[in-house]
């Protein structure tokens, strides 16, 4: 049972919308409803599933954290603060904002600082993301080039080849990419950056980029196949 | 003298630099043009010209979809491209929908970016602009708005309904929209382009990471995707081209000596890994 309904499930959702796909919109089913009201029904189900899926999600790190913390293992401190971010994040989020249907019944009876809650501008989760979230983020990802520039010191070498080739072009679009780069290849011919753009950009690299995206899309719509068919059961997990 | 004593000599003192003097190239690197700005010319790619050229032929008062696909992680490579395009949409007096795909911080950064940029051309929200917020599952967001938009989003980000906001009687689904400008720092324009402009016909252009550019360039030259802003340049050139220098072209000029000083460094590290595997005596 707990196999075969998600499997039917599975095989169901991927069959309909895999033949929606090949139907006029408006051709007429059962009972007067026409394909393209099933394809957005389906799709409907898909967006309330996915939003369970993010209660899933908050859930189970609620769960792993605090029972970690309750372990009273040595990082027991970092569990608590993710919880707590992860709670000051969320009430503030899920409660109905003021132009909602509830909100307006609800605010007629709380104080209007409570209008700081919801998901419009100028709220507490506004203040959060701007004043922690993306500070922090920002850190992180500025953070990456300094370990980009030690790590292209250090691994970067021409050792084949295969790398001397990558290490040309990456040094050649990087010096093309930027101004200043592109100011020395105009001194030295003014065709020079839009020949590294036709040929290199819009010629080797689009070419290979095509067989990558080629390659991957039909890996993708095997693998879809598999799971209407039933084959595929991995992402059922340990049942 | 046995190898370990051997002095070192200078291409292998360089080949074995620590990497704080690394650490303190960058930072210098990235404060020197901070203090004082370094002004290249800034070449405009046919790929930006393209994507620009589709939004000006536009006609005054069409309707488009902008996207705030990106965290707040890649802000100084996205959200310069997004003011440059509100600029150029909001001086045509274009009508704009905004959405994200992104639930972390996504819709935040639509409603800052837009309302600013609104103020600055008297736009009013619900008539000439909407922020429709974020949607769980991009897939059928996509997909499902081909058909009818207000199915997917009964309300915009902040709760109101869809129906009573003016701008959106026009607009039923894509058939309404003229063009999708997609700023993304993730793999979502691959769903733009293969569900809406393959499925619906709609012309989409994206400006995307600089690591993420090279993927795009087979679509744009299949003509899939109505042109394409690589990275921080790419937003740079979008702003010079609508006439409105800001953030990204301020950021050229720490962008070109940090390339550089990268590109001497990988330099300086092979000579130097060479010079010392030359150095290096056989095994017998």
């Amino acid at each position: 049972m707990k196999r075969t309904v998600p499997i039917i499930l599975a095989i169901g959702s991927g069959a309909i919308l895999a033949i929606v796909f090949f139907l006029n919109p408006d051709f007429k089913l059962l009972f007067g409803v026409t394909s393209d009201n099933i394809k957005q029904e389906v799709l409907k189900w898909v967006t309330i599933v996915s939003g369970f899926t993010l209660i899933l999600g908050v859930v189970s790190i609620f769960r792993v954290n605090m029972k970690a913390f309750q372990q009273k293992k040595t990082d027991r401190w970092y569990k608590m603060v993710t919880i707590v971010s992860l709670l000051a994040m969320a009430i503030p989020g899920v409660f109905p904002g003021p132009a909602t249907e509830i909100g307006k019944t609800l605010y007629t009876y709380l104080p209007d600082w409570i209008g700081v809650y919801g998901s419009q501008n100028g709220i507490i989760v506004s203040w959060l993301f701007d004043h922690l979230d993306a500070p922090m983020m920002a850190t992180m990802f500025a953070t990456l080039a300094f370990y980009i520039a030690s790590a292209a010191y250090r691994a970067f070498r021409a050792r084949t080849l295969e790398a001397t080739l990558l290490l040309a072009a990456a040094l050649i679009v990087m010096f093309w990419r930027v101004p200043m780069g592109e100011a020395v290849l105009n001194a030295m011919s003014p065709d020079l950056p839009e020949w590294i753009n036709t040929i290199l950009m819009r010629g080797v690299n689009a070419s290979v980029q095509r067989g990558i995206i080629i390659g991957a899309a039909l890996g993708a719509a095997s693998m879809s196949l598999r799971i209407i068919l039933g084959i595929e059961r991995i992402y059922l997990g340990k049942t | 003298m046995s190898e370990n004593l051997r002095p070192m000599g200078f291409w292998e003192k360089v080949s074995k630099l620590d990497r704080r003097w690394i650490y303190s190239a960058v930072a210098i690197t990235v404060i020197i043009p901070l203090i004082w700005r370094i002004d290249f010319p800034v070449g405009i790619t046919p790929e930006a010209k393209q994507l620009f050229d589709a939004v000006e032929a536009l006609p005054d008062g069409s309707t488009v979809m902008l996207t705030f696909d990106y965290y707040a992680s890649a802000l100084p490579e996205t959200e310069p491209a997004s003011r440059a395009a509100l600029h150029h949409l909001f001086r045509k007096n274009c009508k704009v929908v905004t959405m994200t795909t992104i639930p972390l911080g996504g819709p935040t950064i639509s409603e800052r970016v837009t309302r600013d940029m609104a103020k600055l051309y008297d736009k009013v929200y619900g008539i000439d602009y909407v922020n429709l917020g974020y949607k769980a599952n991009y897939v059928a967001v996509l997909s499902g708005m081909g058909s009818s938009i207000e199915d997917i989003y009964p309300a915009d980000n902040s709760g109101t309904k869809l129906a009573d906001l003016p701008i959106i009687q026009n607009i039923k689904n894509y058939d309404d929209i003229d063009f999708i400008f997609v700023v993304a720092d993730n793999a979502i324009v691959d769903y733009w382009i293969s569900i809406v402009n393959a499925q619906y016909n709609t012309p989409v252009g994206a400006s995307v990471t600089a690591v993420s550019a090279p993927k795009y360039y087979p679509l744009v030259t299949s003509g899939q995707m109505t042109g394409l802003l690589g990275g921080m340049k790419g937003a740079a050139e979008y702003e010079i081209m609508v006439g409105k220098e800001a953030a990204a072209v301020k950021g050229m000029s720490v962008q070109s000596l940090v390339h550089f000083l990268i590109i001497l460094m990988v330099i300086m590290g092979n000579v130097g890994y060479f010079v010392s595997r030359k150095k290096k005596p056989q095994a017998a």
